[in-house]
Order: structure tokens, then sequence, then C-alpha cells
């Protein structure tokens, strides 16, 4: 009782110490706030803005010490932390306004480096500036190409938006051009795509020449409004905005760095959404996917005048909200922002409007060639982390919408033209994977000649590497074509974004280029590498694709391995590339049966040419050959040697060296039986196996080490007598006894 | 005038000697360090700036195997001194054991029509062309081992292929001009 008792007293005290603590540390915040105040006030930063947002018009800037000395306290502030978007404001109004002249004009907007965001207003009222007074032309030069540094960080756009008429008449002047019209490619959307701007861009085009910049606007306005500009765009184009060499952008970045390193979180940036790895925040570096930034920013817009209220994507968080929403989404300012979330993919799938994917499209086209094809520093990646992420976040893109992009297949196929096999080899080959069908009239050109060269030219692990892609790319056509292609209709369309269609006798030649071409591949790949095992892996992996377009992807067409991949299959030491070789010509023929079948029901029915059929019957009329009857010297086997030359090479019974004792890949299994089924012999012979009794134990014994390919093929195709009915049909029976191995009746298809 | 000859000396045994031209002297360098490192058979790589090579160690020289042409599309000396180099080298050389390599492809002051110039040059005689990433270190190795492939077969180390079969499946081609293809 008293230990109770005492306990609950200091409980009671230790409570009292408590209030004690938080009343005393409530009182020292709040000297704390007050003296933080009242140094705030004493600041002599606080102090120097004010001075600049009061300063009188007209005061003189020469021999101005108090100007300097402010002037001196700013600057230092913005190269170590930066401004804050009130000091941003404030500094901002006094250069543009002219209050004290020309002269500290420059000064001050080269110190406008933003800590966190610019305000819109600032910018809005600088603009306006820049017509009422008259700036001297290299300082209106330098305040433009402000704005295009700090574009990305500017917290809301709406606003610019809505004088873009009036941003778009300094179009007209000679030396501010080039940076409007960047500023207005940034800004435009496609109801500021008129009749009367195309028709002074032209005009200014025919003034100063084919300009870049005016090209870059123009192919611009050409995306939204294709019937409006008529001007041929050529494909490929110098960089257009050279604005890129700024003064502030190193600055700028060792300011971002910093107060990164300082506090990540505090600062309520507009940038919330940003993706976390990617935690620096530049201008130009475009592979930095941007957040997710509205066009609006200001939360209530309630009372807005225009009747349709548009819903910024930003402010969609669930995916009950983006389909109430979805007949009025505003998209994002940047479009490349909407790869970096996953309910904006949501929209962009099943979204109707195709302005949405063109602008996607242009600024992923455009990126794409600017960081890979075209870049600055000669490919000198500086940041292959950058790149590698950002082909990642692509890729999963694609993956997740289960398509690519019209401009990263273009990329691509200009990429593959100067790629060294390497670089960034897995998302290279990733992307390579989810190319659309190429009508066969092209493939060639576009996809063939530029990966043979890749090809035969790289090591193994990259041929490895490119079969498995092509296979992965035929998976995907042949889903996509089991997935799209109608009964009646047999066209195909390409891409659901996409008008263009491939019927299916040109899907069916694509599809059969792709094979052959892979075939090509394969055979001599196998032969320049040894018929290394690794290859004759992936080799195989395709061809289980190949073998089964008929029944799996319900494609009529049937391709055969040629000779150079099956031979070198059957003939390989590993069992496992036999066990699958044996699954695979188990699989067409199931394919070929069903196929032949249906073609008796449906009259009109597809026809495999008899060439196939022959192809199908001489690799199974081998295979029965040499792994059943032990007779590899059958006269019309395409691999033949004379009896003399084989006679010569002392190899005893040398007809019987690839059936399913003696193959090089089943020897051990033949053994290892022999031993169990005759433990006190001492004297192996694998011959004895061949009787009819061990024989079908031998073959129980080597299912049951998981050649299920294997007994697919014997319990299919050996001994089971599949009759094809019908006329053109013949049923050619081939029996040998050799040993005494079982009696086999060999069907054929025809 | 000395035309350098694939065929007038004998081969070592084991032995691959590859020959890399660059006028600027910058990317062989590298090139070199990485292919020597090769351990399956001895590579000698000599590095020359253009040909002709020199009468004075002609006949120390080994038997060329694979002769490089490397090529800085940022400079148009780089390309022109390549194509001057090559009325030096015996027709016999072009059955396979010549080889262009394009560096800075992707960069952006190359100027249009050159990389087109080169691939029209390497296509007309029906050389392979590869493309290296002179920059970083990776490039460097990997561009090795693709010469290294190459450098196999045009030295017969690699049975079942010659010189002239790899060159007839990897000899340059002329790509269309691809913008958005259109498949109409």
């Amino acid at each position: 009782m008293a230990t109770q008792l005492n306990l609950s007293d200091s409980d009671s005290s230790d409570l009292s110490d408590q209030s004690v603590f938080t009343r005393r540390s409530n009182r020292s915040l709040r000297i704390a706030e007050q003296e933080r105040r009242k140094k705030e006030e004493e600041d002599p930063f606080v102090l120097a803005l004010k001075y600049f947002s009061e300063v009188e018009a007209g005061t003189p800037a020469t021999g101005n010490d108090e100007l300097e000395n402010n002037l001196v306290r700013v600057e230092k502030v913005a190269f170590s932390r930066g401004l804050s978007p009130e000091a941003i404001s404030v500094m901002l109004d006094f250069a543009m306004s002219l209050r004290m002249g020309s002269s500290p004009c420059a000064r001050v907007l080269k110190c406008l480096l933003p800590a966190s965001v610019v305000p819109q207003e600032a910018v809005v009222r600088a603009i306006v500036w820049l017509t009422v007074r008259k700036l001297p032309i290299s300082t209106q030069v330098l305040f433009m190409k402000w704005v295009l540094t700090v574009f990305d960080m500017i917290d809301a756009k709406d606003k610019l938006r809505a004088i873009y008429g009036f941003i778009f008449s300094f179009v007209t002047d000679e030396n501010l051009c080039p940076f409007i019209c960047h500023l207005l490619y940034l800004l435009t959307r496609k109801e500021n795509v008129r009749v009367f701007r195309v028709r002074k861009l032209l005009e200014q085009q025919s003034k100063l020449g084919r300009q870049p910049y005016l090209l870059y606007l123009l192919s611009l306005y050409k995306v939204f409004c294709p019937e409006l500009v008529t001007l041929s765009i050529p494909s490929r184009m110098k960089s257009g905005f050279k604005n890129h060499i700024s003064p502030w952008k190193s600055a700028l970045i060792a300011v971002q760095k910093r107060n990164d390193m300082q506090v990540a979180s505090s600062i309520s940036l507009a940038f919330a959404v940003r993706d976390k790895t990617a935690s620096r925040k530049r201008k130009h570096a475009h592979l930095d996917l941007p957040s997710l930034n509205p066009v609006t920013i200001k939360e209530p817009q309630a009372a807005q005048s225009s009747s349709r209220k548009l819903v910024p994507m930003q402010q969609i968080q669930s995916f009950a909200q983006l389909l109430q929403n979805m007949h009025r989404i505003e998209l994002p300012a940047q479009m490349g922002s909407l790869l970096g979330s996953s309910l904006a993919l949501q929209y962009l799938d099943c979204v109707q409007d195709e302005s949405a994917l063109l602008r996607l499209n242009f600024w992923l086209g455009y990126t794409l060639h600017e960081e890979f094809l075209f870049c600055s520093d000669g490919g000198a990646n500086k940041n292959p982390e950058e790149a590698l992420q950002f082909l990642n976040r692509l890729l999963s893109v694609q993956h997740f919408l289960q398509e690519g992009f019209n401009s990263s297949d273009a990329f691509m196929y200009k990429f593959l033209n100067v790629w060294d096999g390497s670089l960034l080899r897995p998302q290279i080959l990733g992307l390579l994977s989810n190319i659309p069908v190429i009508p066969s009239s092209q493939i060639k050109t576009l996809l063939f000649d530029p990966l043979m060269q890749l090809f035969f030219t790289s090591s193994l692990f990259f041929k490895c590497g490119l079969i498995e892609c092509l296979n992965h790319m035929l998976l995907k056509w042949l889903t996509w074509h089991s997935a799209y292609a109608l009964e009646d209709d047999l066209d195909i369309s390409l891409n659901s974004h996409t008008s263009i269609n491939i019927t299916l006798s040109g899907f069916k030649d694509s599809v059969m280029e792709l094979v052959h071409f892979v075939g090509r591949l394969a055979s001599v790949g196998l032969q320049l590498e040894d018929c290394h095992s690794l290859l004759l892996s992936f080799i195989l992996d395709f061809y289980e694709t190949v073998c089964d377009t008929f029944l799996k992807f319900g494609l009529p067409l049937v391709v055969m391995p040629p000779p150079g991949v099956f031979y070198p299959a059957f003939f390989a030491a590993d069992p496992v590339s036999v066990d699958r070789l044996a699954f695979i010509m188990h699989r067409y023929k199931v394919n070929l049966t069903s196929a032949k079948r249906q073609e008796k029901v449906t009259e009109q029915g597809f026809h495999i040419s008899r060439q196939t059929f022959r192809e199908f019957n001489r690799y199974q009329v081998f295979l029965v050959n040499c792994l059943w009857n032990s007779n590899m010297c059958y006269p019309e086997a395409d691999v033949r040697l004379s009896d003399e030359l084989l006679a010569k090479s002392g190899v005893p019974q040398f007809s019987t060296r690839f059936d399913l004792i003696h193959h090089p890949a089943f020897v051990s299994y033949a053994l290892d039986f022999h031993h169990k089924c005759w433990p006190g012999r001492k004297d192996t012979d694998l011959n004895s196996i061949k009787q009819s009794k061990p024989w079908n134990w031998y073959l129980e014994y080597l299912f049951t080490q998981g050649f299920d390919g294997l007994k697919d093929f014997v319990q299919n195709s050996i001994n089971q007598r599949v009759m094809m009915a019908g006329d053109g049909c013949d049923n050619v029976t081939q029996s040998q006894k050799l040993g005494s191995a079982p009696h086999i009746k060999q069907p054929l298809l025809s | 005038m000395s035309l350098l000859k694939p065929f007038s000396k004998l081969p070592d045994l084991n032995t691959a000697n590859i020959l890399l031209v660059e006028n600027e002297e910058q990317f062989q360098q590298n090139l070199a360090d990485t292919l020597v490192e090769e351990t399956a058979v001895t590579v000698n790589v000599r590095l020359a700036k253009s040909l002709p090579l020199p009468m004075e160690n002609d006949e120390s020289r080994p038997r060329i195997d694979l002769v490089v042409f490397i090529i800085n599309l940022t400079s148009d000396k780089s390309f022109e001194s390549a194509k001057a180099s090559l009325k030096y080298l015996d027709p016999g050389y072009f059955l396979g054991k010549v080889c262009f390599v394009a560096t800075n492809a992707r960069h952006a002051s190359v100027r249009t029509g050159c990389l087109d110039a080169l691939r029209q040059l390497a296509a007309l005689l029906h050389c392979p062309l590869l493309f290296a990433e002179d920059q970083s270190p990776e490039g460097a190795t990997s561009s090795a081992r693709r010469l290294l492939t190459i450098l196999k077969v045009a030295s017969g180390l690699v049975p079942n292929t010659t010189a002239l079969y790899l060159s007839s499946l990897t000899r340059c081609t002329m790509p269309p001009d691809i913008d958005q293809p259109s498949f109409d």
C-alpha cells in the first residue's frame, strides 16, 4: 500500500514537473519568437529588401553608397541561400521598373536566384514593365533568359497563359524573338494556336529566314493544329533553342544543392509529388521528370468565369476521383510529368482526346533526341544514372500502357544505327522489344540491317540478349494479334492511338520475316559461337514461341526452324537441349495436326504450304530414326556421310550412336540405368537395354528424370498411331528393326 | 608508295595483329590498352596516325590481320585523313580485314552529311562500321571487345568461319532517312 501511494505520489510530482516544464518551454518559445522578430527587423537583409521596395523613383544610382550596401547584402543572401518568393518579387519589381535608372538593373537580375519558387505575379508584372519602360536591349534579353531559366520554378502558369497574346506580340522584336519563341513554346496550348498567329510567325520567318526557334514553335503549332500549319518541318533540326547558356545555371544548382542538404522538406515546395530519387531540381536537365505541376495551382477556383470547370491533374488523388472528373481533366503544364504518375497513366490509357498523347509524344521525341542522339557533350553522359532512371521509367510506362509511343519507336530506329551495342543495353533492348509490328517492306531496313551488324560483331551475351529481345517482340506481336484481330475484319490496328492498319496477310508476312530473320541469326550465330549451349537455350526459347503460333495465338502460320538450328540442338551434348527440341517438335506436330483438321472443317480455311509439312516430316523422320530406330544413316537423311568414311572412323555401329542410349546427352543416364537394372553385372553392355522389357523401363526411367518434352514426343509421335484422314495424305510407315528395338509405326504429316 | 599487304608475311602461332589508325590519336591508346588484356591469344596492337606506314621497320612488322580506321565525326580532318590512307592498302584487305570505328556519332556538333558520307564509304568498300562511345571507360571496353571478335576471325583463329564470310554479314548498309516512318 505504502509503495503504491509512493508511486502515485511520484507520478503526480512528475506530472507537475511536466506541466511546469511545458509552461516554461512555452515561455521560452515566445521569447524566442520575439527575439526572432526583433532580429528580423534588424536583419540587414530584411532592411535591404525594405529599401528596395520603398526607394523613390528617380534616386540617383551612381555614387549611392546606400544602394551599394543593400545590393551587396541581397547578393550575399542570394548566392548562398537563394531568395524567398517575396524577395524575388520585390527585387524584380525594383529592377524592371527602372526606379533608379537602368544601371543597377542587370546586376539585380543576375542575383535573382530563387530558393523555392518564383511567384508568377512578379513575372507577369515584369513582362508588363517590359513594354512600359524603355529597357536597354541587353537587359531585355537578360530578363527573358532569366524567365526561361526559372520557368519550371514559377509557381503557376495560368496568368502567364492568360497574357499569351500579349507575350506573342513581342515576336516581332528581332532581338527578343528567339527567347519569346522559347517561352511561347513552353506556354502554348491548343486554344492558343490561331490562324493569325501562324501567319505572323510565317511572316517573321520570311523576314528572318528559316530560324530554328521559329521552326520549333511552328512545329508545336503543327502538332496541335496540323490543318493550320502546312509548312514541312525538316526531320533533323539543329537544337532549336540555344538559350541553355545562362548566367544563373551554375549558381542556381549550387544554391539548390545547399538548400537540399539543409532542409529537404521544410519548405513547402510546389514540387511535392516529385520522385524522391531525383532530388535535385534543375532546368535543362530534361531527363529529370518534372512534377505534376498543374497550369493553375491556386486551390479555390470556384468562381471561375468559364462555364466548364477544369480539374488539374494534380488534384486527382484517387481512382474514384479520376473517374468522376474524367471529362474535365486539365493536363499539366509539362507533359513529361504524366510519366511519373500512375493515375495520369490511367487517364492516358482511356482518354479519347488525342492531344494529350500528341503532346506527350512530342515531348518524349524531343527529349530522347536531345539526350541520346544529339548530345551537347557528345554522349559523355555526366549522369548515366539519370539516363538509366529515365529509360527505366519509360519502360515501366510502356509496360503499363502495354504499348510503345510513336516517338520512342522512331527514336529506336535512329538510335540502333549509331548504337555501340553496350550503352544502356538492358533498357535499349527493352524498348526494342516494345516496337509494334513493322510492315514487311520496311522491316529489313529499319530493324534487320542495323541489328545484324550489331549481332555478328558483338559478344555472346549480346547475342543471347538480342535473341531474347526478339522473342519478346514476337510474343508481343502475337499477343497483339490474338487480342485485336477480329474474325470478320482482318484489319489490325497497329496501335490503339494511330490509324495505321495492317491486313492479316501483311501481319503474317511481318511475323514470317521476323522468324526467318531470327532463324538466320541463330544458324550463323551458333556456327560462330561453336554451338554455345547458352545461346542455344535462348534460341530454343524463341522456337518454343514459334511452334505454338497457331494454337496459342490463333495465327494461321507455321514456320519450321532452319537446319542450322535443328541439327545443333539435336547433336548437343546436354540433354536439356535435346529434350526441348523434342518438346518443340511435339508442339509443331500438335499445331500442324489441328491446323490440318481445321482446314478440313472450314472450307475457306488458310493453307499451310506443303513445303512446311515436308520440312516437318524430314525432321520427324530424322528424330525417330536416330533416337528410336538406332538408324542414323537412312537413305533420305539430310546429314549423310558415306558409309566407307564412317567405317574408317573406327566407331563401332556408327549408325546407332545417336539413339536414346548412345546419344552423348543420354549416355550417362543409360549407364546409370544399366547399373541400377543389373547391379551385379561386371561388364557393361548398353545394348542389352534394347531388349523390349528393359527398353520400356529405361523410357520410364528417363521420364522420371524430368524429360517431359521427350515424354510428350515419344508418347505422341511414336507409340500412338495418328491417322491423317483424307485424300492428300499418305501415311508412310517406316518400320525398321534394329537389334530388338520395338516395332514402330511412324506417322507423317503431309 | 608502299602498299600494306595482307598475305605477304606468314602468321605467327596463336597471334593476332591489329593496326589502329587514328588521325587525332585520342581513342586508339585506350583501345590498345584494353585489347592487349586479352589472354586467350596474343594480341599485338600497332598504332598509326595515317597510312602509309614508314618503310624503316617494314621488315620487323608482323603481318597485320585487321586494319581499323577510327574516325571522329566531329572533325572533318579525321575523315579526310582516313579516306586518304585507304589507298595505301592492298585490295586484299577489303575482303574482310578493314573495319571503321566512328566516335562521337551522337554529338550535337556533327556536321550533317558527315555520318552519311562515312556510311557511304563503308558500304562502298563492304566494310563494317562500328560505333563507339569513346568518352566512357565502359564504352572503350565494349568497343575493344567487338574489335577483338572481328580480329579473331580475321586472323583465322575461329574455326568454321572466315573474314570474308563475317564481313558479308556485318558490312555497313545505308539506313533510310528515318524520321517518322510512314507505312503507306
